[in-house]
């Protein structure tokens, strides 16, 4: 029984290290190769050796699929390709593959800061799996084999983000990643066609969740961080290097121009180059808003947003700074928070999730005296607020790309086992499909009927129209016809095209049939009754005497023989055509009831 | 345990315990599990329960709670396994607790059982617990064993795996107990416990459900592994007929888990084990070729082993390059692989049934035989040249060049052509084939088959370069195919168009598979064939035919570093690189590369739109350099006016460049060319050092800092002499200087203020910048121990305003400069400053706070009730 097997290694009813296997119609596929930041053995990274044990890594995966450049999609590709021995294709848009290294880079810093660089992958191996990357454009089918063939969709969440389909045949299965239903300040939202896959495997971190408009989260952001700077504070915005950073730095600038603000906005390390070197570049992943002007003007050249120098953090003034990394684990943004963080003017505001092991989680769960290094004690006066800029779909947003695909099945992922219990009966009773959400390691099966497509001849289907029956679709018709399968396809002809198409000779077929008569006479003579008879009987056929002394009825052929024991009784060889089926058995039970007495 | 985590654990206890506060992150249970195994590692268990009473409360109470969460239950099972670890906190926890946490009241009759968490809790539990002969008892009581059975078929692969290692485990602590030593291998001797698993194994080898088999054999497969007692030759005794049984069944079930097992047996001890050798050659003769091939590699990867089995499973490896070898003869040529063997029908049949079978065993075959040939154990004689053969057929037959005429070569050709899986394990295994030598007329074949990978796989033509000897050794075929191909632009086509149009060459339904991964593979093969070129006898200069390969192949980087593509541009520079610091002396290889356009190419590729390839061109154009060949317009060696500009111009990358990769690269390049004494360097090393430096200082990249810091002490080596290890993080005792040699060294580190960058990077934000700066200062410090006595200097006002500098540096504010050191003044300075400290400091990991134990309990306290505010969604 075809089938399609989904197993979590990552993802499975939890948040982090997404890493989900998926066989399809014996293709195997790895969607996403996330890390988890919350560990720093190997427990952050998913657990390969239940891939290892079906072989060679290469030899089992046909592919990888990332679905975006976050870590917790991407972070242990490096170690997967590289250190782990997964030599195939792995598949990214554009966007993923330039941005990708950089945010690996961003952790490997952290990595190597925090244990030294055995530790962790080197910048050469980030190097090296990038080169098997595979880019792909939206909505072009990719064919990874004869068989499997892959396409992206656009997701919104971050610049580059994709759902993938995968398709086997007939047999499909759409990941979305994480994605987002509605248009933030630089992207899209996203979209999906009415592909119909037997499986949807969709993220579900806000399954629970109506999100208040993020006009309401901007708002309360520029709020923030107006205030501060107005009493003369200084704010700080630890932020990953690429992705929300710049969507809150377009929506600072616009705040600054609008309001006239003097205080200085820096970005640190060197990334507002970069950023805009790469939203510059990938223009066309950017919400129409930010295409349709970027010919006047570039969104993402900053008028007021200028690269961070490590002495401006004690200049006096209030101030606006971005720095990495994004949850206070180490280096810049630790260092400046470390300065700052005794003086209650100032502000720190946390645009995302921070895991525990980090400064970041500490003051998030409102820890004000910190241990640093040395027994040394910060007190930490600063305002900490909390804003997720996160851009994932609410449970409307996901109902609605449900609804979007129309999928046989829905399986969940990315998101807590309690919330997704909620949406999993939301999706059942308003698709009336069956939803999963495998834990991780849980395999779910999904027994997959293939339909398998058969073209069929004009010659065949004029001929049935000329039978003076319309074809209606709500209405099935039984047609007969010759399958063939030519050149790996199928088709239904006639089977006259069939035979000369293969090139076959038209074989009869014939049904045969012996009926005893009680009759002394000779056969010619039998066979003289035998017509009168018939010819008596079926008025409407030609019934014809041969010459050799056999009688035909249409394709019916009737002899008559001594029988080799009974001299008194004479022995009917009647034969016919398939086509002649209905004639040729109403013939032999005639006979069978015997001859009319002479007169 | 620390005071002040027993203080915060009855809190902690509370909130796991309530329902109402779920835990903030799910790595925090995780951890306390990894903190409690370290508590009980180092101390009694028993005294950990009994002064932290709240810990059993836990226990309790979570086996009384209705709605506690899976994850805490999972986590409660699993603690109470470390206790019960020890065994009289086991003879402890034994009355009530272990019976409701692990027996049938427990979890396991309850609806949380359906939580895969919690089964796996449940197994992880007992995995830790059972350490003694008590535990066994206990498991025994309590029917643990069945529900173990039961748990191997589980959904959850974790569950399923953990509950046969669990097995495995039960089965090792029954046979290791008092009587170990006296322990009959005889089977029917056993311990109950022991006895019913093996039953249950027997029973599912015997079963006619796959995986039940596969279970059995994943248990046993372990259980070979891991368990070295006498015993495992009873179990053997025992099992193995069942095990040859498989081998009767058409197909063999669970091929793969019965290759593991046997080989996990045969790796384990295998004159130990009788009747084994004979099953192995039965096995390799049953299986089908894909599934004997891992089978066969593990046989000949065992240092003992009867020759008539290496043979059968060499044979094995041998037949499908043997078949295709076959298939693709235009005539009868030379002894095959294989002789009389190579027309295998099972072999031959997998072959043409489908591509997915051909590529299969294929790759495998491939993959298989380059593994082996480097290994002392390889099969002897090695037959090098059937194999070069095979290697460069099959990659003919994936370009379309061959021309089997054949009807089963034809067929192969149809499967092979173009398929990327292919050529990719056949350039890997030519590139390990390049460690053994073949005929000359093979290796042409091998340098014409890659000289047309290299040209050939991404759709471009060689219409615009002249054909030559090895070019000319490749099939009319291809050449047809190339000239009908368009041109690709001329070698003066400025590189690089950037990530924005490389796109372009994403595969559509039509394109070939991978191009960019083969060419890649290509060049890995053909750089290992190059390296391992023999030298002419008697000459330092390369061998005519590499020398002529060369010509042919330069023409072909030259095109491959104009590629769109950034990946093949990025790898024809690494191929240069490593081919010049291989070869950078050798006059042929210098005379065809300054005659070629690559130096030019090269240098005009440090202007790349992309930063990956600008760095790998900056490290090419160092090694040029190096080595003197640098790109200068009439083709010669480059002058000394053509150097200095190339000096200037990497000097403008580390200043100007936006991305950390080039100057990154530079900084390395910079350090090299200061170690290897490059000769422009050389020349004013003093201000080539305080420029590289002062550049260095500035940058935002750490990674560049730290790599000043690598220039700065290879500096600090040559003037004051070597240090005493090479680690970089460990610092020996280096022997001072001599005091003139001191004084002057420290008059030129003045100058060049490596002082100013060392103490601004020793407090640096990133730690390993910091660590390198504070290894290089006591190296430093070591050195300077006679020069003056501290008060000479340390009294100066200078010193003390220095100082200060440095005090407010470490606070973190850096703005200020530290101005023109004085020799005595840094050396007082290296004095006052407690370097050791600071390295002890620096040594220990910049999150050991965060991480400890104490930071953990405080946070997981200090989040309850504001979980809300930080939701794991997405980093």
């Amino acid at each position: 029984m075809p089938e399609i097997r989904v197993t979590p290694l990552g993802a499975g009813q939890d948040v982090g290290r997404s890493c989900i296997l998926v066989s399809i119609a014996g293709k195997n596929v790895m969607l996403d190769c996330g890390m988890h930041m919350g560990f720093s053995d190997d427990r952050r990274f998913p657990d390969f050796s239940y891939i290892t044990r079906s072989g060679r890594l290469t030899d089992f995966l046909d592919c990888v699929i990332i679905s975006h450049f976050h870590l917790d999609h991407c972070g242990a590709l490096p170690y997967f390709s590289e250190m782990v021995g997964y030599d195939g294709p792995i598949y990214m848009t554009q966007p993923t593959q330039a941005i990708c290294p950089i945010l690996l880079e961003d952790y490997r810093k952290i990595a190597v800061d925090k244990k030294g660089e055995a530790n962790f992958f080197t910048s050469q191996m980030i190097k090296d799996c990038m080169k098997k990357v595979v880019a792909v454009h939206l909505h072009q089918t990719v064919q990874v084999d004869d068989e499997l063939e892959i396409k992206a969709y656009y997701a919104g969440h971050v610049l580059g983000a994709a759902m993938f389909q995968i398709k086997v045949g007939s047999e499909s299965v759409v990941y979305t990643g994480d994605y987002n239903m509605t248009p933030d300040r630089h992207l899209g939202a996203a979209w999906i066609d009415k592909c119909r896959p037997n499986l949807l495997i969709t993220e579900s971190t806000y399954a629970t969740t109506i999100r208040d408009s993020k006009r309401c989260r901007e708002r309360d952001f520029l709020k923030k961080v107006h205030e501060t700077v107005e009493r003369g504070g200084k704010v700080l915005i630890p932020v990953f290097a690429l992705g929300r950073a710049q969507e809150l730095c377009i929506l600072l600038e616009t705040f600054w121009e609008r309001m006239d603000l003097k205080a200085p906005i820096y970005f640190s390390t060197g990334l507002t180059e970069k950023a805009n070197h790469y939203y510059k570049l990938f223009i066309p992943w950017t919400n129409q808003k930010i295409r349709k002007t970027f010919v006047q003007r570039n969104m993402f050249e900053f008028k007021h947003v200028k690269a961070f120098d490590r002495a401006f953090a004690d200049s006096p003034g209030p101030m606006v700074v971005f720095a990495t990394p994004g949850m206070l684990h180490a280096g810049q943004s630790l260092q400046i928070f470390r300065k700052w963080a005794g003086n209650e003017k100032n502000m720190v505001i946390m645009p995302g999730y921070c895991v525990q092991g980090t400064v970041g989680h500490k003051i998030l769960s409102g820890q004000r005296k910190l241990e640093m290094e040395g027994r040394q004690v910060l007190e930490v006066k600063m305002q900490v607020e909390y804003m997720s800029f996160s851009a994932h779909a609410d449970a409307k947003g996901i109902m609605q790309l449900v609804g979007q695909a129309e999928p046989e099945n829905v399986l969940l992922v990315h998101g807590e086992a309690k919330k997704m219990e909620f949406l999993k009966q939301k999706i059942e009773q308003e698709f009336r499909v069956s939803c999963y959400m495998p834990a991780n390691g849980e395999t779910v099966t999904l027994p997959t009927s293939p339909s398998i497509p058969v073209g069929i001849s004009l010659g065949l289907l004029k001929r049935e129209l000329a039978q003076g029956l319309l074809p209606d679709s709500k209405k099935p018709r039984l047609l007969h016809g010759t399958l063939i399968m030519k050149d790996s396809n199928f088709r239904l002809v006639s089977s006259e095209q069939a035979l000369k198409e293969l090139g076959l000779a038209e074989h009869q077929l014939r049904f045969t049939c012996r009926v005893h008569l009680h009759d002394t006479r000779k056969e010619q003579e039998t066979a003289v009754r035998v017509y009168s008879h018939l010819k008596s009987v079926l008025k409407d056929h030609c019934v014809q005497h041969l010459p050799d002394g056999s009688v035909t009825v249409e394709s019916i052929l009737i002899q008559a023989a001594a029988h080799s024991e009974d001299p008194g009784t004479k022995v009917l060889l009647v034969s016919w055509t398939y086509q002649d089926e209905e004639l040729g058995s109403y013939l032999t039970s005639l006979l069978k009831k015997g001859l009319p007495q002479a007169s | 345990m620390d005071p002040e985590c027993s203080r915060l654990l009855p809190a902690l206890c509370a909130v796991l315990a309530d329902p109402g506060q779920p835990v903030a992150d799910d790595t925090c249970l995780e951890k306390l599990l990894d903190w409690f195994t370290a508590v009980t590692e180092a101390g009694s268990s028993l005294l950990l329960l009994q002064e932290n009473p709240c810990l059993v409360e836990l226990l309790f109470h979570v086996l009384k709670s209705q709605d506690l969460s899976s994850r805490i239950l999972s986590f409660s099972l699993r603690l109470a396994g470390i206790f019960a670890a020890q065994e009289n906190c086991f003879q402890y926890l034994q009355g009530e607790l272990l019976p409701m946490l692990f027996g049938e009241v427990g979890p396991l009759g309850g609806a949380a059982w359906t939580a895969p968490a919690v089964r796996s809790g449940w197994i992880q539990g007992l995995r830790t617990l059972a350490q003694h002969p008590s535990a066994l008892r206990f498991l025994a009581a309590c029917g643990a064993v069945d529900t173990i059975f039961s748990l191997q078929g589980d959904p959850s692969l974790f569950v399923a795996s953990a509950a046969g290692q669990l097995l495995v485990h039960i089965l090792d602590l029954a046979m290791r107990g008092p009587a170990e030593g006296h322990r009959s291998p005889q089977a029917c001797d056993w311990p109950a416990c022991a006895q019913k698993i093996v039953g249950h194994i027997e029973d599912s080898l015997c079963s006619t459900a796959v995986p039940q088999v596969t279970q059995a054999l994943s248990v046993l497969t372990t259980a070979f592994g891991h368990c070295h007692g006498l015993w495992t030759q009873g179990l053997w005794v025992r099992l193995s007929p069942l095990v040859a049984r498989l081998l009767e069944k058409d197909p063999v079930p669970a091929s793969h888990s019965l290759v593991d097992l046997l080989l996990s047996v045969a790796r384990s001890a295998p004159s130990s084990y009788r009747g084994l050798w004979e099953t192995l050659a039965q096995t390799l003769s049953h299986l089908s070729p894909t599934q004997a091939g891992p089978l066969a590699l593990g046989i000949l990867k065992l240092q003992d082993c009867p020759q008539a089995l290496r043979t059968q499973a060499f044979g094995i490896l041998l037949q499908p390059l043997a078949c295709v070898l076959e298939a693709a003869a235009q005539a009868p040529g030379p002894p095959g692989l294989l002789e009389g063997a190579a027309g295998n029908s099972m072999t031959v049949d997998t072959l043409l049934s489908s591509k997915s079978a051909c590529v299969g065993l294929l790759c495998c075959a491939l993959a298989h035989l380059g593994l082996l040939q480097p290994l002392p154990q390889r099969p002897s004689p090695w037959p090098q040249a059937p194999l070069l053969g095979a290697a460069v057929t099959i990659l003919r037959l994936c370009s379309g060049s061959a021309a089997p005429t054949s009807d089963v070569g034809s067929r192969l050709c149809a499967i092979l052509v173009g398929c990327g899986r292919v050529q990719r394990a056949a350039l890997d295994f030519l590139g390990a084939l390049s460690q053994g030598t073949g005929p000359q007329e093979l290796v042409t074949q091998v340098f014409s088959v890659l000289l047309e990978y290299l040209v050939s796989p991404e759709s471009s033509s060689m219409s615009w370069m002249p054909v030559g000897h090895f070019q000319r050794l490749l099939p009319r075929k291809n050449e047809v195919r190339c000239s009908l191909s368009p041109c690709i632009p001329s070698p003066s086509y400025t590189p690089g168009r950037g990530r924005g149009q490389a796109g372009q060459l994403t595969p559509g339904p039509a394109a070939p598979l991978f191009p960019l991964q083969v060419l890649k593979k290509a060049f890995q093969a053909t750089l290992r064939w190059l390296l391992s070129s023999p030298k002419t006898p008697g000459c330092c200069d390369l061998d005519p035919h590499t020398q002529l390969f060369l010509r042919e192949l330069l023409p072909v980087l030259q095109k491959r570093l104009c590629s769109p593509c950034w990946e093949v541009r990025d790898s024809g520079l690494e191929f240069l690189t490593q081919m010049t610091r291989h070869w950078g002396g050798q006059a042929g290889f210098r005379q065809a590369l300054l005659a070629s356009e690559v130096p030019e190419l090269t240098k005009q590729l440090l202007r790349d739109p992309e930063s990956y390839v600008r760095a790998s061109a900056v490290t090419a154009t160092g090694q040029l350099s190096s080595w003197g060949l640098c790109a200068t317009p009439a083709g010669h060696e480059c002058p000394g006016a053509q150097q200095e500009s190339l000096l200037v111009e990497l000097l403008h990358i580390l200043s100007t460049d936006s991305e950390g990769f080039p100057r990154r690269a530079v900084m390395q390049v910079f350090t090299e060319w200061l170690r290897d004494g490059h000769a422009d360097v050389a020349e004013d090393a003093e201000q080539f050092v305080a420029g590289a430096l002062q550049a260095a200082s500035r940058d935002l990249d750490w990674e560049v800092r730290a790599q000043g810091l690598e220039l700065a002490l290879v500096f600090l080596e040559q003037l004051l002499g070597q240090r005493g290890s090479h680690c970089p993080y460990a610092v020996a005792l280096p022997e001072t200087a001599p005091p003139g040699v001191l004084a002057q060294a420290l008059q030129v580190l003045c100058r060049v203020q490596l002082f100013e960058f060392a103490f601004r990077a020793l407090f640096d934000c990133d730690r390993p910048v910091a660590q390198k700066s504070c290894d290089l200062l006591l190296f430093l410090r070591a050195k300077a121990a006679p020069c003056g006595s501290p008060q000479e200097a340390g009294d100066s006002p200078n010193v003390a305003s220095v100082e200060a500098t440095l005090q407010r540096w470490q606070a973190g504010e850096q703005g200020q400069p530290l101005g023109y050191l004085e020799p005595g003044a840094v050396v007082a300075l290296l004095r006052s400053v407690d370097l050791e400290g600071l390295r002890d400091t620096l040594a220990e990991s910049s999150d050991h706070v965060e991480k400890s134990p104490q930071s953990l309990l405080q946070d997981m306290l200090a989040a309850v009730g504001v979980l809300g505010e930080n939701e794991a969604d997405c980093y």
